[in-house]
């Protein structure tokens, strides 16, 4: 069994430190991985990266971190990522990581992910050249999701997670308006979880949606922004599957 | 109320979201809505301090003429007490 941890939205301003810390420390008991998915910052600037950073740096598990697009309203995710990165947290933008937990390999696979929304009533990839590059952009990291995914299956990760800050299905945005559910995520990404293949897919940026979904392929979607699961963190304990995992992306390659 | 009325608190609402988003604040997930002549905002937010602003920025933008009603919650910071199993 693997235990993950995981949070996002923090939304940690220069007036925010410590604020988390104190929770986070107990992780050594509780967890196996801190999973951060997205929106660390409030406006995506260096000082803010920095209060981030102190309240991971030296935890004494291993912190896996996507942006979210609030990291990115500066320009400067860049720079927030190297001072993630300075204190210890892996970045994931398009790749992915392995950590080896009690002898099992554990692969994440990481995007910021974009939107567009979802099946049936989603932006096309038609007209204007800031539309196209709209729809683009999200099957660019889609796209990479579902190569990481794959790749961490070849590999040789007995459990795979696929952290995104944008969510990959409709169901945990219950309680958002519907009118801005292509705004919160795309259908794209549940697809690349399904072909690529996963045991759990985690992410943020719904406030105001709910905790648990599950992508048409049945893997298991959790939204762990701060406001919706009103914790510090929330803690999974992930069984180990037994047998070799991929049965959607074999089923889908078969029809 | 005159649909002229509401029309125009459509944009003010629309201007205060505007104004969260942009503002040293940055806060972009909250709910604004017209609630039996008022407005209410509600949702979750990191800190006391960030609820106090945005109570301030919403007195500022809608509170003239209209009450502005709060049901802002702060999250808490606390480790959970219990893991969710998935078999």
């Amino acid at each position: 069994m693997i235990r993950i941890a995981a949070v996002g939205d923090i939304h940690l301003g220069e007036d925010c430190r410590g604020l988390l810390r104190p929770a986070f420390d107990t992780l050594r008991d509780s967890a196996d991985v801190l999973l951060l998915a997205g929106d660390l910052t409030r406006h995506g600037t260096v000082p803010e990266a920095e209060i981030v950073a102190a309240e991971v740096a030296g935890l004494p598990v291993p912190v896996v971190a996507v942006l979210g697009n609030h990291d990115y309203h500066s320009d400067q995710e860049a720079e927030v990522t190297a001072v993630l990165a300075d204190a210890g947290v892996t970045v994931l933008e398009g790749d992915g990581t392995t950590l080896d937990i009690r002898d099992t390999r554990v692969g994440i696979a990481g995007t910021k992910g974009f939107c567009g929304g979802y099946e049936g009533r989603s932006a096309g990839e038609f007209g204007e050249p800031l539309m196209k590059e709209f729809v683009r952009y999200t099957r660019r990291c889609a796209s990479s999701l579902r190569g990481t995914l794959e790749e961490l299956a070849a590999d040789g990760c007995a459990v795979r997670i696929a952290l995104t800050h944008f969510s990959p299905v409709p169901d945990t945005l219950a309680g958002e308006p519907p009118e801005i559910y292509p705004f919160l995520g795309s259908y794209l990404l549940a697809e690349a979880v399904d072909e690529g293949g996963a045991d759990l897919a985690v992410h943020g940026h719904a406030h105001l949606g709910v905790e648990h979904g599950m992508t048409a392929g049945g893997v298991r979607v959790r939204n762990v922004a701060q406001p919706v699961i009103d914790r510090a963190f929330a803690v999974y304990h992930l069984e180990v599957p037994l047998a070799s995992p991929e049965p959607v992306a074999s089923l889908a390659r078969h029809q | 109320m005159t649909p002229g009325g509401t029309a125009e608190h459509g944009y003010r609402i629309a201007r205060l979201r505007e104004r969260l988003a942009r503002d040293d604040i940055a806060e972009l997930g909250i709910r604004i809505e017209e609630r039996g002549g008022a407005f209410l905002l509600s949702g979750t937010v990191p800190t006391a301090a960030h609820r106090d602003h945005i109570l301030r920025i919403a007195q500022e933008e809608l509170g003239d003429t209209v009450v502005v009603r709060s049901d802002l919650m702060v999250a808490s910071a606390s480790a959970p007490d219990r893991p969710e199993e998935l078999p």
